[in-house]
């Protein structure tokens, strides 16, 4: 990623490569040691997204760069945006609203460390984050239509409505958000006229592929989509976690005011 | 270093400087320098099984005997869990020795990278990064 300072440190003949800014090792992308099953499904045919576990994705810190997703994106800013992501950049995300325990918002949650569950009923998805701001996300399924945007409650985590392209496919179509999110660690910017269409598949019981579409006009001059695949893990449980509790990292962080 | 601790302060010449921890919950750059790796050895006196981050406190004694308390930031406690580690898994009183990163803002901080205890026994091993995918 070009925006990022890279530190090449050439030390007793070891190549060192420390992402200054990133705060990051590589992307953990390991596979299960379970042999891969079949894509679980329900009665109807449709993919069962649930299962007894977790879904345990890496942390996406940068949707545009290959490091953490399938591809690298160019990323069509405004020049506002391009200049707010800049700031961010050149301070070390230290205004990140993550670090502030307030809630990731969407498609950050999914690329987030943290496990999450969906749960899966007939008229709607629930998922469940255990990280970040420990949320519950629901995708409403009844064949709802948007709430007109001079009734929406802008939130963080916006309006969802799924549905299914065949019995593969579940997309989550999200208006409604608060535009005080960044849409990762590095800082793409956010408005409130994001909308975000993620598209969710299974294709092996142990395998979940996520790809989001963001479509925000206050920020980018045309849609771009990224994608990365995250995996199952069997057995485990979601664990409480209440970020407030003790987050002593503020003082340390040279923070201003969040967005 | 103006606190003159038991600490050795330097790029590794002949080690390969270990990938910088993963936080997940704030910016690790804004709070810690990747270029000041630290190890400090001390009496653990207590520690916060607590979100978003578990901390422990050390006492390390300098050169003169003047002895400093230091905070070590750890991952998330389900992060560390997940690892096979509990609240119990270091305990005041213990003799550790640490490997991590300071804090820019020159506290008697650092983000805990291994931490091994008097007998060589590993720690919260790599216990930075957090919660999902572990190697």
């Amino acid at each position: 990623m070009k925006q990022w300072t890279c530190v090449l440190v050439m030390s007793a003949g070891v190549l060192v490569l420390a992402a200054a800014s990133a705060a990051a090792q590589p992307a953990q992308r390991e596979t299960s040691k379970e042999p891969a099953k079949p894509t679980p499904r329900l009665a109807d045919g449709k993919v069962d997204f649930g299962g007894k576990g977790v879904w345990a994705p890496i942390w996406v810190l940068d949707w545009a760069n290959p490091k953490w997703v399938d591809k690298a994106v160019e990323v069509p800013f405004t020049p506002e945006a391009l200049a707010t992501f800049q700031h961010r950049r050149a301070t070390d995300s230290k205004d990140d609203p993550e670090g502030y325990c307030l809630p990731p918002g969407v498609p950050r949650y999914t690329g987030t460390p943290y496990p999450f569950q969906m749960i899966q009923l007939p008229d709607r998805m629930v998922i469940l984050y255990e990280g970040a701001s420990h949320m519950y996300r629901t995708v409403f399924m009844d064949g709802r239509k948007h709430t007109p945007e001079d009734k929406l409650n802008p939130t963080w985590l916006g309006e969802s409505i799924g549905s299914w392209e065949g019995n593969d496919t579940l997309v989550v179509d999200s208006i409604g958000f608060n535009g005080r999110t960044w849409l990762d660690y590095v800082g793409h910017p956010a408005t409130e006229k994001l909308h975000v269409i993620e598209k969710f598949r299974r294709p092996d019981f142990n395998t979940l592929t996520y790809e989001a579409t963001i479509d925000d006009p206050g920020a980018y001059t045309k849609p771009w989509t990224t994608s990365f695949k995250i995996p199952f893990k069997p057995g485990w449980d979601l664990l409480e976690y209440v970020c407030l509790e003790n987050n002593k990292d503020l003082v340390h962080l040279g923070t201003s005011e969040p967005k | 270093m103006k606190h003159r601790i038991l600490s050795v302060l330097a790029v590794s010449g002949a080690l390969m400087i270990p990938a910088v921890p993963l936080l997940a919950h704030h910016s690790f750059a804004a709070e810690y320098d990747s270029n000041k790796p630290v190890t400090l050895t001390g009496s653990v006196t207590k520690m916060e099984w607590q979100n978003p981050h578990a901390r422990f406190y050390v006492d390390v004694k300098d050169a003169n005997g003047t002895v400093t308390n230091w905070e070590f930031e750890l991952g998330s406690p389900n992060g560390l869990m997940r690892k096979g580690w509990t609240r119990n898994s270091l305990k005041p009183g213990d003799t550790i020795t640490v490997d991590g990163y300071l804090a820019k803002d020159g506290a008697h901080l650092a983000n805990a990278r291994t931490v091994a205890l008097a007998d060589g026994r590993k720690v919260f091993a790599g216990a930075a990064d957090d919660g999902g995918p572990s190697k």
